[in-house]
């Protein structure tokens, strides 16, 4: 919105140019994107582990009975016998996944924009990320 | 079976009056987890951070659609945040529990003598972590609304300029290490360092710091995640509960008088603190 339209607002860092902002409808954009994101992330995840949840009690699966680790190998198979762990880790991890899938939406947006300076840091978020992953799998057993 | 429904109960108490007082699901997940399921701290830990992910998730995304939280700015000290919840979810592995045990009593009498002392819910300093009616629309961050091309310039919004972004850097790694450690959202830290050492306003900071909760938490829950320091069968009744715990206790805040619920819940915090330091000791 604003963006495209600089000009008129320079000078104004006080909120002066926040009146005009304020007469558009509805969010920018790029903010009514992530918040998509995010919305869809959180719904679908809970929704996942909600079947994994029904699934768990239906088979008499106890929380304490120590559930399955994380096997990527096992994810399908398990969705498709419809045992509780495959949904529950499907959803775990999409719920895991979404904050980045938000950053990542927003490295598009910026990028689009021409907003080079927030595309590196939403670039550099998504560098630590796939760090904390590397990390943890060269720790793992 | 009833230990499932108990645990969904559990979740959903501790998301309903972590969302009533402004504190998040986090602060009483761990405590909830441990000390009535037994739970190791460290798996308490791991299931608290998805709680955190899912119900800042559903905020956040209410917030950018009410223009209440800064984009610019959450993402800039989020990029901190994540390296500090990196570190503090490798050093969680590496630290015994009793420490751990020990640092989440310290936690929790913080939490416990800030809510005595604050006079309104404690929303603003808290995870807050639930979609919130109440909030009023901010408008957000506006490049068009800068004076100069500075950093500080850059990252503020319409009626405030953010200052000291380099303390608001080294505050969010702080945030970062105490998240991916104790299982927390880290708003008891993020909130604190917007408002008072930045500069940006309270319900800004507020909206901002759930934002960046999502990255904070994700970026330890993936190490809890690939180092087997997440159960499933625990994570999933949990976070049902919580989130809808969280959704119900957000759109009831402002309808409630908190100050009898409030005043029950620090000699709570303060007993179950008790109670942790105990098992430390034990």
């Amino acid at each position: 919105m604003t963006a495209s339209n600089p000009g008129g607002l320079l000078g104004s860092a006080t909120g002066a140019g926040f009146a005009k902002g304020s007469q558009e409808p509805g969010p920018p954009g790029l903010e009514r994107s992530i918040a998509r994101v995010l919305t869809i992330g959180t719904y679908a995840s809970i929704g996942l582990i909600a079947v994994g949840v029904v699934l768990m009690l239906a088979d008499g699966i106890g929380p304490l009975s120590n559930g399955p680790a994380f096997d990527a190998t096992r994810l399908v198979p398990d969705l498709a016998a419809l045992r509780p762990a495959g949904f529950l880790w499907l959803g775990l991890i999409a719920a895991v996944a979404t904050p980045a899938a938000r950053v990542l939406a927003s490295l598009i947006g910026y990028a689009r924009r021409g907003e080079r300076e927030m595309a590196i840091v939403a670039s550099l978020i998504l560098v630590v990320i796939a760090l904390s992953v590397a990390l943890a799998r060269s720790l793992e057993g | 079976m009833i230990d499932g429904l108990l645990m969904i109960g559990a979740g959903f108490g501790a998301g309903l009056f972590g969302s009533l007082l402004g504190l998040g699901g986090g602060t009483l997940i761990v405590p909830i987890l441990t000390l009535g399921f037994g739970l190791p701290l460290i798996k308490a830990v791991g299931v608290s951070l998805v709680c955190v992910i899912v119900t800042s998730g559903a905020a956040s995304g209410v917030y950018l659609e009410r223009r209440v939280a800064n984009l610019r700015l959450g993402m800039t000290l989020e990029l901190f945040t994540a390296v500090g919840a990196l570190v503090g979810g490798l050093v969680a592995f590496l630290l015994p529990e009793r420490l751990l045990e020990v640092l989440f009593g310290a936690l929790l009498i913080y939490v416990a003598v800030t809510m005595a002392r604050r006079r309104e819910p404690a929303r603003a300093a808290g995870d807050d972590a639930a979609p919130d009616d109440s909030v009023d629309s901010v408008e957000p961050e506006d490049p068009a609304a800068v004076a100069d091309g500075s950093l500080a310039a850059r990252l503020s919004g319409p009626g405030y300029r953010v200052h000291r972004i380099g303390f608001g850097a080294v505050g969010s790694v702080g945030a970062g290490v105490v998240s991916a450690l104790l299982g927390i959202g880290g708003g008891l830290v993020k909130v604190p360092v917007m408002h008072v050492v930045m500069g940006v306003p309270l319900r800004v900071a507020t909206a901002t710091s759930n934002l960046m909760m999502g990255i904070t938490a994700s970026a330890g829950a993936v190490i809890y995640l690939l180092r087997g320091g997440i159960d499933p069968y625990v994570a999933g009744p949990t976070a049902i509960g919580v989130f809808i715990g969280a959704s119900i206790g957000s759109r009831a805040a402002h309808r409630i008088d908190l100050r009898i619920l409030r005043g029950l819940f620090v000699a709570i915090l303060l007993y179950t603190a008790w109670q942790m330091l105990q098992r430390a000791i034990a």
